[in-house]
């Protein structure tokens, strides 16, 4: 066992060291490992590749002549091969310490520390800071994360089966371009397949398991989005509620505007969906009355009248 | 690193990174070594006798690397290929960008020096990578909240806190003694001992809005808990994911009955009026009436006007 790490030590080294591309030939001759038949040979190099690849290592194939086609060579550049943050300051060390700490036992706490491994060979002392706040804690302990984090980095196609409203699972293919974590909850967006647009998923409403596929059509990166942007006031539609003073919190919050009426309030919240909106009213049972518009008013009323036939 | 990298994989990982790591902590103690690389002290002996079998090509001593380990201490010498500390790979990008979110929502507000710190890593980090790394993560709650929840937890200390209900749509003040903080179901929770209610209480900390320290006697606090559960009975008329989670049921046949529990009678209430008509409380009875009563009320209402 020890002889193939050797090998694959040796073989960084060499590549990282050339200036020039190295040949395979070049690489059997002088690189210590490489034994047996010509086939034995080209099977290893296959694999330490792979293997190499697998470590976050890129190894760079190219030629010596460009016109012409001759044998390709192989080489690792320093500046792929090697960390480039600039300098670092022992504040900034020991904020990514406590920010590999936020993963506790979570799905990327093993990255994280090892991400801190590869830091501490800057020799950077860290300069302790005392941030109370710092007990905050990422969880999530399902191998997702990871899945879904490499198939960002390789533009890879995610496929899922999503509970949908009607508690349908139905399956989704996307591009992920974004992972995040919103009040306890974490998301992934990407470019839905079918529809070609950004949809975001909650990844507690994936039934089962999600699978990479491989994407192998050119994919552009959508250059105007933003996580957590808020709909834009253009697109939003608003609607008019009385909420009774002291009462109706949760959409008090929401609010861009509030008129005293004395015993009431009227306020004014944005419509993101009349389902989801509708629900929050009827929660507020008498505290709350719908103004406009009239298709909400009248899936309040609608929603009101059938339970009014079922509880009687 | 991954979990699926294989151990020898894992232990070119290692050395690979133990070269740059000697470089800049020369004469370190082995046993030091082997605790900062999570190894035995045996394990990290093997390693380095391995790492020391290999250099540049040619492989004389002139291009080997030179290591001294003997004594108990570490140097290294003649590694000048290996020695920079290896890029991260996207994933541990990724981990630490989150991570560094996290801290960037929990600092006080007179920490903006901390604040430029960690958008810059960012930036610098975001840019070792081709492409846009778009990661984020916003806490449940304030930090400063939780702040002062742990802190009170740690010193068994007293909140006065005010605190929204959601089932009783109502803010409170009240006097807590938190004795826990945990996540449920995406939420963050406190479970205290409330000086109101004189019995211990679970309150959602995104719905605290505020919490300052205050002096508690602690001899009041005992072991007891007197709520009650109510059992209710609801038939799911329309099946929908909104109704699944609001009651976290995971299972909902259509049609059929499915029996829960609650401590709060409000919350049942209130639950299904948000339902409309997807959703059929079948027991307790006097619910059910409530529920009745207020729609035809509600209705009243619009009628009228």
């Amino acid at each position: 066992m020890s002889r193939k790490i050797e090998r694959l030590i040796n073989l960084t080294i060499a590549l990282l060291a050339t200036t020039r591309y190295l040949t395979k030939t070049e690489i059997f001759r002088t690189v210590e490992g490489y034994e047996g038949s010509p086939e034995t040979k080209e099977r290893m190099f296959e694999r330490d590749k792979d293997d190499l690849r697998s470590l976050g290592i890129s190894i760079d194939v190219g030629s010596f002549d460009p016109l012409f086609a001759d044998e390709a060579g192989y080489r690792i550049k320093a500046e792929n091969y090697q960390l480039d943050l600039g300098e670092i300051t022992p504040t900034e060390i020991s904020l990514l310490s406590l920010a590999a700490d936020a993963w506790q036992d979570a799905a990327f706490a093993d990255a994280a520390q090892s991400a801190i491994l590869k830091l501490s060979s800057f020799g950077v002392p860290a300069d302790p800071i005392d941030i109370p706040g710092a007990s905050q804690k990422l969880s999530n302990s399902s191998a997702d994360l990871e899945t879904i984090t490499g198939a960002i980095g390789t533009s890879d196609l995610l496929v899922f089966d999503y509970l949908s409203t009607d508690l349908v699972a139905e399956e989704r293919t996307i591009i992920p371009i974004a992972l995040s974590n919103k009040s306890g909850f974490w998301y992934v967006s990407g470019v839905d397949n079918q529809l070609q647009e950004i949809r975001t998923f909650r990844l507690d409403r994936v039934q089962g398991s999600l699978t990479v596929r491989k994407n192998k059509d050119a994919f552009e990166y959508p250059a105007d989005f933003e996580l957590n942007q808020v709909d834009s006031a253009a697109t939003l539609r608003f609607a008019i509620i009385d909420v009774r003073k002291g009462k109706g919190h949760a959409l008090r919050t929401l609010a861009t505007s509030v008129k005293d009426l004395g015993e009431w309030d009227q306020i004014r919240i944005p419509i993101y969906t009349i389902e989801y909106l509708t629900a929050q009213i009827l929660w507020h049972g008498e505290d709350v009355f719908v103004h406009e518009p009239a298709d909400l008013r009248e899936t309040v009323i609608s929603q009101l009248q059938e339970l009014l036939i079922n509880h009687e | 690193m991954s979990k699926n990298v294989s151990a020898p994989l894992l232990r070119t990982a290692r050395l690979l990174d133990l070269v740059p790591y000697l470089n800049t902590h020369q004469g370190i103690a082995l046993k030091e070594l082997a605790t900062h690389f999570d190894v035995t002290p045996a394990q990290m002996s093997a390693d380095l006798t391995t790492l020391w079998m290999c250099g540049l090509p040619g492989y004389t001593p002139l291009e080997l690397m030179d290591l001294e380990f003997e004594s108990g201490y570490v140097t290294i010498r003649n590694a000048t290929t290996l020695s920079k500390p290896r890029t991260i790979t996207f994933q541990e990008c990724v981990a630490l960008l989150l991570g560094l979110d996290l801290i960037a929502a929990s600092l006080p507000d007179d920490r903006h020096d901390l604040l430029v710190a960690i958008s810059s890593l960012r930036q610098r980090l975001t840019d070792l990578f081709g492409i846009p790394v778009k990661v984020s993560a916003i806490p449940a709650a304030s930090g400063e909240i939780t702040n002062a929840i742990t802190h009170a937890v740690q010193t068994s200390g007293g909140l006065l806190i005010r605190y929204h209900s959601l089932y009783r749509d109502e803010i409170s003040e009240r006097t807590v003694m938190p004795i826990d903080l945990y996540e449920s179901s995406g939420h963050q929770y406190m479970k205290a001992f409330c000086f109101t209610a004189l019995d211990y209480r679970e309150f959602r900390v995104d719905r605290i809005d505020s919490a300052k320290s205050t002096l508690v006697s602690t001899d009041v606090v005992e072991q007891k808990s007197t709520q009650e559960k109510i059992t209710y009975s609801i038939t799911a008329k329309q099946p929908s994911r909104d109704v699944a989670e609001r009651f976290a049921i995971a299972d909902m046949p259509a049609g059929g009955s499915i029996e829960l529990s609650s401590y709060s009678r409000q919350w049942i209430e209130r639950s299904v009026m948000a339902s409309g008509g997807a959703v059929l409380l079948t027991s307790p009875l006097a619910i059910r009436d409530e529920v009745a009563k207020k729609a035809q009320l509600m209705l009243n209402r619009y009628k009228e006007a």
